[in-house]
């Protein structure tokens, strides 16, 4: 069966990954102990957290990520929402040598040109605000075409 | 979608299906976050009344006032949204924050609170295209000092919110209890770590990402260093009157209290930044 994996950056059923994996996908949670130990991460921390997942009512494992993920999807495809965390993106590295990994993305803040200038925020500020300031639904009407087209 | 399936009970040693407490019984749910996390502090008893989950994220984001934004969101009070832990944790997206602000007010009247959604965003880009700029500094110093001369560990004095300063200490029980601080708070509690106590940045930090609910390496961090002056021009700092300024009645700001924190823009200079020209 193929898995969702709902990880720490994307507790959510409303995104596009939930729609991509399709009807028959499993979202799953994975609780690692002994990565919030790593982090350090207080009794706060990991109450709201836990809330979080609570509230998607979904399974919850405890275990280690990368061994838990390996163990539930038995070799078919995981689906997961995209993020800049390296922890994340290395786990889907290491799960993409022996099965297919798909990362989606959730709808863009803003539209900006390649390239752009972000070496502090006015710059960046300055090209991404006239998409900032559109909806969602009228950037992605307008997205400015990717370079290579 | 499949919904939850708990009928599949996975029994080996690497992976064990948890048997769900109730969201509603707060109780429970704390009992079993401390039975999942053997290596957590048992000292460790501060829960937050924020509470996670998408009921909550929606009743927030339901009373997001972004017209009243601009004018307030310095203040200690302002109409600020406390939506950082769910945007943090993916609940609910920036465009949907938007979408929002949009919806309910004028562009124009929208622009500050869009303008700060958007600072999100670029951390998170920097986050992506550079990694290692997260715990390492991105540029020098700009204080006079050097790396070097910042103590690696964070005192225990400010660890524990006994600093004696008196609007610090409080910065900090909110921090400890609460788990979440308003901007201004963080940038003045940001500052008095680097600058007054000059510890590295990365130990203050590491500490807000233990206790903030929205701790986010890429804001967070971010932002250390630009307090830090090692991803901007110039070291941010503050004085009493500022603080006074901007926090209402709800923090001590007395003299006697504070005398650390106390005078005018030029001597603090001076004082935090010796080896630099006087402003
Ligand atoms: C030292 C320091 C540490 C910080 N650590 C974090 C952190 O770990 N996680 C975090 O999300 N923010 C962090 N911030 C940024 C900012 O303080 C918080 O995002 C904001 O205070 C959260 O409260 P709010 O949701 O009420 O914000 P609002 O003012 O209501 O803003 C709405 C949303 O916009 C975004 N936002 C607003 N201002 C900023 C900003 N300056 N940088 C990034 N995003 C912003 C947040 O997602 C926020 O929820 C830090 C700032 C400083 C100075």
């Amino acid at each position: 069966m193929r898995l969702i994996w709902i990880h720490e950056d994307a507790m959510t059923l409303d995104h596009p990954v939930v729609v991509a994996a399709g009807d028959e996908a499993k979202p799953i949670f994975i609780w690692d102990t002994v990565r919030h130990d790593h982090l350090g991460y207080s009794l706060k921390r990991r109450m709201f957290i836990y809330e979080s997942v609570l509230d998607l009512d979904i399974p919850i494992y405890a275990g280690d990520t990368y061994a838990s993920l390996m163990e539930l999807s038995a070799g078919q495809p995981i689906y997961a929402a995209d993020t800049p965390d390296p922890y994340v993106q290395d786990m889907l590295r290491r799960l993409r040598e022996t099965q297919e990994v798909f990362v989606i993305d959730a709808p863009a803040f803003v539209d900006i040109p390649e390239g752009t200038d972000t070496k502090r925020f006015f710059r960046f500020w300055n090209q991404a605000k006239a998409s900032a300031m559109m909806t969602t639904e009228d950037i992605q009407a307008n997205k400015t075409p990717s370079k290579d087209k | 979608m499949k919904q939850s399936d708990d009928s599949s009970i996975i029994s080996s040693l690497a992976v064990k299906l948890i048997m769900r407490a109730r969201y509603n019984d707060r109780k429970a749910v704390l009992e079993q976050v401390r039975m999942l996390s053997p290596g957590l502090d048992p000292h460790d008893q501060n829960m937050s009344e924020l509470r996670g989950g998408m009921s909550a994220a929606r009743t927030r984001l339901a009373a997001l006032d972004a017209s009243g934004y601009g004018a307030t969101r310095n203040y200690l009070d302002g109409a600020v949204t406390q939506l950082s832990p769910f945007i943090r944790h993916g609940l609910i997206q920036l465009s949907d924050v938007r979408d929002k602000a949009l919806a309910d007010t004028p562009p124009q009247r929208a622009e500050k609170f869009i303008q700060q959604l958007a600072w999100r965003d670029y951390w998170q880009r920097l986050y992506r295209d550079a990694p290692e700029d997260i715990w390492n500094d991105v540029e020098s110093y700009k204080t006079g000092f050097v790396a070097a001369d910042y103590a690696d560990a964070l005192p225990e004095d400010i660890a524990l919110g006994e600093t004696g300063v008196a609007c610090i200490d409080q910065f900090i029980g909110t921090l400890l209890t609460t788990g979440y601080l308003h901007n201004h708070a963080r940038l003045y509690l940001a500052a008095y770590v680097c600058h007054w106590r000059r510890v590295k940045w990365q130990a203050g930090a590491r500490w807000f990402l233990q206790h903030l609910l929205d701790g986010d390496p890429a804001s967070n961090n971010l932002s250390w260093q630009w307090v830090a002056s090692t991803f901007s021009h110039k070291p941010y700092f503050f004085n009493l009157e500022n603080i006074e300024k901007y926090s209402g009645q709800s923090i001590d700001t007395a003299f006697k209290r504070n005398k650390p924190l106390a005078g005018s823009y030029d001597d603090i200079y001076t004082r935090l930044f010796p080896n630099l020209e006087p402003r």
